[in-house]
């Protein structure tokens, strides 16, 4: 269960972060003004500021409605948890296809989450792990010739 | 004017082609699928297909893709109406009535006032376009660098002023999309910026990745929580109910009028389809004598919104093709696209691309006409669609996702930032963070700083050529007036509670 406070807090800190890390990028540059106006890092420097104060006044903000905000639940434990069950997955998905690439991975993907996310029959898993990537195929390599990420297995069979 | 008639007699010799009406139905066959499907939106229906269309020649790209626009608009109404879940953020407005209505049996009703009632809309967007976009291009022939920076600033000013987003809120979702669209190489000075000496990140981040992230991953998560079922009306249609429905349309004349002058303002500025939509359903409600009728299955409901919402997707492309300025989430997607074929956005396009910009605007007029029937034709089979299981649907549409992250530049690495930007959508969603904010600041915020240096390289370093006429001076001037306006609402309005605002915002913020 997590409440909006939490929620808002959390994303605010992600937002401060960001606006730190960007500040000690544009401060490798030079973030003056000079004859010929803003140099490089000038916008990077005051974005990041701008993005760093905001940040602390919607955390503060969120802090000084803390009461109402902390009934607030944005998240409850069982939608959560689809959350998850469905987020998780993709990440798993995206580390496979840089090691073996999108078609296999989206197979995998497929055939995990259908049969064991959905708890779907074998077949309906399998037909559909094996059909999108195939059709996938045929309209990205064979219509419009974009490449897709390939990985070992797209090597072994001569595709890559 | 009569000028502009010629013109459109041109482009429609452009536009009406076998070929390009075979994409137009392909497009908006495409769109209604990609507006039906959750997690699957305008933007980042238009951001998936823009790298097959790269080796298209524009007119097609541009009329598949526009086509592919107004397909998901109509689509996004489908599933409002019949399952209330809106399949598009701007369609949202139409579940309000439009649910009820269904419940109540009279979907084909619904269905034929929203689809009738979005043509209608479109149709205005479109003839405004028609009317005033040579005009408003060639007024900004004119434009020097300084006039191009005051434009840009007064569109980023007025989403904070009229966005309806939470000020503070806006700006965090606008100066988000600054920074990622300033990393990599700076193209005035050539030095690498925010690259933090990673390679991935020299060529930058794509704006099309955290679309497809931020809209499409974000948003599936958002319905995967909710626990999708479509458990609604069912989707057949009784051609009677349609016939009377339609007859009965001009009864609400004043309404659709109404939600048009909302939408187009609200696509010319970028407010955007989603705001049009939620102002047009609040003024319909304000004014009607039906009032307490709404919610509870009013067609005057469903017709404002969804006039508004086509009439502000439709007038969004006026200040994309004119200035280079993009009205809506989608349409600063399109005017990547632009850029990618090698146009160049802007007035100069009406005076070098006469059959792009006419085609185009050719292509809009039968596109929305083939999209009204489309729309109808199909909504048994769209309908009957989402009787699959979402735990089938849900997981394909991530493997389009991911695909279409991976196209945009056939790096592994956007993969990840697809996935990260999914992440951060999610929170923002949650939390009332404008989204389109982001994206028009990533497309057009390096124009904007290329802009502003340009100005200052002219001046020597002096902010004082942003007022040295009274068109760049006015423009400048309006700008500030509109940055300002939240703190000046906000001071003028603690008076009144706050809080019911706050409430308001919060809802509306969508």
């Amino acid at each position: 269960m997590v409440t909006r406070l939490q929620l808002e807090l959390a994303f605010a800190a992600l937002v401060f972060a960001t606006g730190a890390t960007g500040l000690a990028g544009a401060l490798e540059l030079d973030w003056g003004w000079a004859s010929d106006g803003p140099q490089a890092g000038f916008f990077p420097f005051r974005v990041s500021l701008i993005l760093m104060g905001a940040a602390l006044l919607v955390a503060l903000q969120a802090w000084r409605g803390r009461a109402a905000l902390r009934r607030v639940v944005v998240v409850e434990g069982e939608g959560g948890g689809r959350v998850l069950r469905f987020g998780l997955p993709i990440l798993g998905l995206v580390a496979v296809a840089q090691w073996l690439g999108l078609y296999v991975a989206m197979a995998l993907y497929l055939l995990g989450s259908i049969r064991l996310g959905g708890r779907r029959s074998w077949g309906v898993a399998l037909g559909v792990a094996l059909g999108v990537p195939l059709a996938t195929f045929v309209v990205f390599e064979r219509w419009f010739q974009v490449p897709l990420l390939k990985g070992p297995l797209e090597i072994l069979l001569g595709l890559g | 004017m009569l000028s502009n008639l010629d013109a459109l007699l041109h482009g429609f010799s452009v536009a009406l082609t076998m070929h390009h009406i075979l994409l137009m139905m392909a497009g908006v066959l495409l769109g209604i699928l990609v507006g039906v499907l959750p997690g699957l939106g305008a933007p980042n229906g238009v951001t998936l297909l823009l790298p097959l269309t790269f080796s298209m020649d524009p007119v097609s790209a541009i009329i598949l893709l526009t086509s592919l626009y107004w397909g998901a608009l109509f689509g996004g109404s489908t599933t409002s109406i019949l399952f209330n879940i809106p399949g598009e953020p701007s369609s949202v407005a139409t579940t309000f009535d439009g649910y009820p209505m269904a419940r109540q049996g009279r979907a084909t009703e619904a269905l034929t006032y929203a689809f009738l009632s979005a043509g209608f809309g479109a149709l205005v967007g479109i003839i405004v376009i028609t009317l005033l976009s040579s005009s408003v291009a060639s007024f900004a022939l004119r434009f020097g660098p300084p006039e191009y920076f005051a434009v840009y600033l007064l569109a980023f000013a007025s989403f904070i002023a009229f966005g309806g987003g939470a000020p503070l809120k806006t700006i965090i979702s606008m100066g988000l999309g600054f920074g990622f669209g300033m990393m990599g190489m700076d193209t005035v000075s050539g030095a690498m910026r925010l690259t933090f000496d990673l390679p991935e990140l020299i060529r930058g981040i794509s704006f099309l990745v955290v679309v497809i992230g931020l809209f499409g991953l974000g948003e599936l998560l958002l319905t995967i929580e909710e626990g999708p079922e479509f458990k609604g009306a069912s989707g057949r249609l009784s051609p009677a109910a349609m016939l009377r429905a339609a007859a009965g349309m001009p009864r609400y004349w004043l309404a659709m009028l109404r939600g048009s002058a909302v939408g187009v303002w609200m696509g010319v500025t970028p407010g955007g389809p989603t705001a049009a939509s939620f102002m047009s359903y609040g003024i319909a409600r304000r004014a009607s004598r039906r009032r307490a009728q709404f919610g509870k299955g009013e067609p005057e409901g469903v017709i404002a919104p969804e006039t508004a919402d086509h009439a502000a997707g439709t007038s969004a492309m006026l200040p994309m093709l004119a200035l280079g300025i993009p009205g809506s989430a989608t349409s600063a997607v399109m005017l990547g696209g632009l850029m990618i074929w090698g146009l160049n956005p802007g007035p100069m396009l009406f005076v070098e691309q006469k059959d792009f910009v006419w085609g185009m605007i050719a292509s809009m007029y039968l596109g929305n006409l083939v999209g009204v029937v489309l729309a109808l034709a199909t909504v048994p089979l769209f309908a009957a669609m989402l009787s699959v299981s979402f735990s089938i649907i849900g997981p394909v549409i991530v493997t389009i996702c991911i695909v279409g992250a991976y196209t945009v530049a056939g790096a592994p690495f956007d993969l990840w930032l697809a996935a990260a930007f999914g992440a951060a959508g999610y929170m923002m969603k949650k939390l009332d963070y404008p989204i389109a904010p982001l994206v028009l600041a990533m497309v057009i915020g390096d124009k904007a700083e290329d802009a502003f240096r340009q100005s200052m390289l002219i001046s020597n370093g002096s902010v004082g050529v942003l007022w040295s006429n009274w068109l760049v001076g006015s423009l400048t001037t309006l700008a500030i007036v509109f940055l300002l306006w939240p703190l000046a609402a906000a001071l003028l309005g603690r008076r009144r509670a706050p809080r019911a605002a706050m409430a308001a915002n919060a809802e509306g913020g969508a």
